[in-house]
């Protein structure tokens, strides 16, 4: 059993204060063969310096950068170390330092907590967070087996060589323990390739009902394909600074807090330990969690990683209660299940109730706490070191006010070879003030929460 | 050093193109094997390929957890000490806690699909330890034994399995 002490739980906190001022992305695609790497890297700087409504121009920007964390899951897909030089070269910031940054799925959102460290602790004064992934480079079952690496090597990866069979259990887990439905778990799905379907970046849009996911084609038992997220060539950039310039470069800056928890690689050896509380939940919450046999916390139902991240975070921004404070979230969700599962570490439900999040509407735009307007990983991309900051640039533009301009511009869906659909509508949180994303890796092994609060 | 008289040769294989149009793409071969120590958990894989299923458990008197592993580790991660060996009695029963189905697997997958992957509580072990079902349809809460590759070993973890018992 795992014991957090005094040390173990001070909450992270920032010298100085750290805002969000623009962001880049991509079209994000199963195969890109007509870019490089870093020439889609570009793609995404340009978006960040040039549409952003920066009162500099690009090179003033540039001219302002002196640190680079460069986020990249997976050398092998690439087969090119040090790729980080290669971006930094490309995008004419030498000879700036870059920090590569490998957190697996959560590889975004580390890259993000380390360029806020550079800003935070007063190295840079402007910092950028950059991160792609080309997927595309080994056929999909190949890139299955090299994802499935991410599970322990010597006791795990042999018995499935892919991804999905090692949420699959905790799927059919956390049925048993809480309840949850094939259709409360279709109904993720449903929502965020539909979310997706107003995205020009997204590349598994689709208006699909609950039947057409439990009749998409098994994956592993239970999780179909529609459940899951999809291979991505794709990247973004995120620019980060301190208080000054935030208000120099931008009429409209956000705050940023963030930070991250780690747990066991293996499922299996997430050993029953005490809940770390969120601030507003109190520990008689949780006395009949455990009610059946054999049911440990965090176990295969729940993610201490996401749980450890929520309560620094939301701490570190002052969050009382996320689900009354939060305008909108972006959750990992890489697979329905994985999903529903955060719901109860970031405070959305309480533990056991998680799916409600769904059922009650919460989720939805509209509802009281949107979650993955952007289309998240299942409909939109999974680029996985582009992931998390992807996530944090489509809750920036939220709270800028600037869904619109980013999603709805005819000229952004024709740059991608994309007609903007007939019947599209905007997804713009209407006065979002505060959000939050989730960006997470393996089954649970790293997460951070980052939380964006409008600053204008 | 002596001078050079004949001119560099190419003596690799031209690339395979993919694709032409409009970007033109490669294919990039890639083979190679790497070496891989089971380090201080080879006992562990050497008794499988001799029936047997060892764990770890933690005798330092003063951890406050002496867990049993299972999958075994060789230092404790509560205390931070060396583990010592145990052997699991046989016959090995554990009960199901979860499982999956595994219908689509990605390259190299070493079993035929569609197969069970099960993750199995054992008596006394802290951990849950995960494997596949050579046989049956698994729920939670059965009962399970474990099986070994005695004959033939692949050296991996999959000369064990489980089957229903009982």
């Amino acid at each position: 059993m795992i014991v957090l002490r005094e040390g173990n739980l001070r909450v992270p906190r920032w010298n100085r204060k750290v805002y969000a001022v623009a962001g880049g992305l991509t079209e994000y695609k199963k195969f890109c063969p007509e870019m490089k790497l870093e020439e889609q890297v570009m793609v995404a700087f340009r978006q960040m310096l040039e549409a952003n409504d920066l009162k500099l121009s690009p090179v003033e920007v540039k001219g302002l950068i002196n640190f680079i964390a460069a986020g990249n899951f997976a050398d092998h897909f690439q087969d090119q170390l040090l790729c980080e030089a290669k971006v930094t070269d490309y995008l004419g910031l030498d000879p700036m330092y870059d920090i590569g940054v490998k957190t697996g799925g959560a590889t975004g959102g580390s890259t993000v907590l380390t360029a806020a460290m550079a800003v935070a602790s007063g190295y840079a004064d402007v910092a950028l967070a950059v991160g792609w992934e080309r997927m595309s480079e080994v056929d999909t079952r190949t890139g299955n087996y090299y994802i499935s690496t991410a599970a322990c090597k010597d006791f795990e990866t042999r018995l499935s060589r892919i991804y999905a069979a090692y949420y699959a259990p905790m799927a059919v887990r956390f049925a048993w323990s809480y309840g949850l439905s094939e259709q409360t778990r279709a109904k993720v799905a449903v929502k965020n390739h539909l979310y997706a379907y107003y995205s020009p970046y997204a590349q598994q849009p689709g208006k699909y009902t609950v039947e057409d996911v439990l009749n998409s084609p098994m994956s592993t038992y239970p999780l179909r394909f529609l459940e899951c997220c999809a291979m991505t060539d794709g990247a973004a950039c995120l620019l980060l600074c301190d208080e000054k310039t935030a208000y120099r470069l931008s009429d409209k800056p956000c705050e940023v807090y963030i930070a991250g928890g780690s747990h066991t690689l293996r499922v299996a050896d997430r050993r029953d330990m005490a809940i770390p509380l969120l601030p507003h939940e109190t520990p008689d919450m949780y006395e009949g969690l455990r009610k059946k046999e054999g049911q440990r916390w965090p176990g295969f139902e729940s993610f201490a990683a996401a749980r450890f991240a929520a309560y620094f975070a939301f701490r570190m921004a002052g969050i009382a209660n996320p689900l009354e404070e939060l305008d909108l979230i972006e959750t990992h969700d890489a697979f329905t299940i994985s999903d529903i599962q955060t719901y109860g570490d970031v405070g959305l439900r309480p533990y056991g109730q998680e799916p409600d999040f769904i059922e009650s509407g919460d989720a939805y735009f509209g509802g009281k706490c949107p979650a993955n307007l952007s289309g998240g990983l299942i409909g939109t991309m999974h680029a996985v070191g582009a992931t998390g900051i992807f996530q944090g640039i489509e809750c920036l533009w939220q709270l800028q006010g600037k869904y619109d301009k980013f999603h709805g511009d005819p000229k952004i869906w024709a740059s991608f070879g994309k007609r903007k659909p007939a019947d599209w509508m905007s997804l713009q949180v209407p006065n979002a003030r505060q959000a939050a994303w989730i960006s997470h890796a393996g089954v649970g092994s790293h997460v951070t929460v980052g939380v964006l609060r409008k600053a204008f | 050093m002596a001078s050079k008289k004949e001119a560099t040769r190419y003596i690799g294989q031209p690339a395979k193109v993919l694709q032409a149009e409009p970007a033109l793409v490669i294919e990039w071969p890639r083979s190679l094997a790497h070496r891989h120590t089971y380090g201080k958990l080879s006992p562990f894989f050497k008794g499988l390929g001799q029936g047997k299923l060892l764990a770890t458990r933690c005798s330092n008197s003063s951890c406050a957890e002496k867990g049993l592993w299972l999958p075994p580790r060789a230092d404790c991660p509560d205390c931070n000490q060396p583990m010592e060996w145990v052997e699991m009695p046989q016959p090995v029963i554990g009960t199901v806690h979860t499982y999956a189905r595994v219908e689509y697997a990605g390259a190299g997958v070493e079993l035929t699909t569609p197969y069970y992957q099960v993750d199995v509580e054992l008596p006394g072990v802290c951990t849950i330890f995960k494997g596949y079902l050579a046989y049956g349809e698994p729920t939670i809460g059965m009962k399970v034994k474990a099986c070994f590759r005695t004959e033939d070993p692949t050296n991996t973890i999959l000369d064990m399995c489980w089957i229903p018992e009982g």
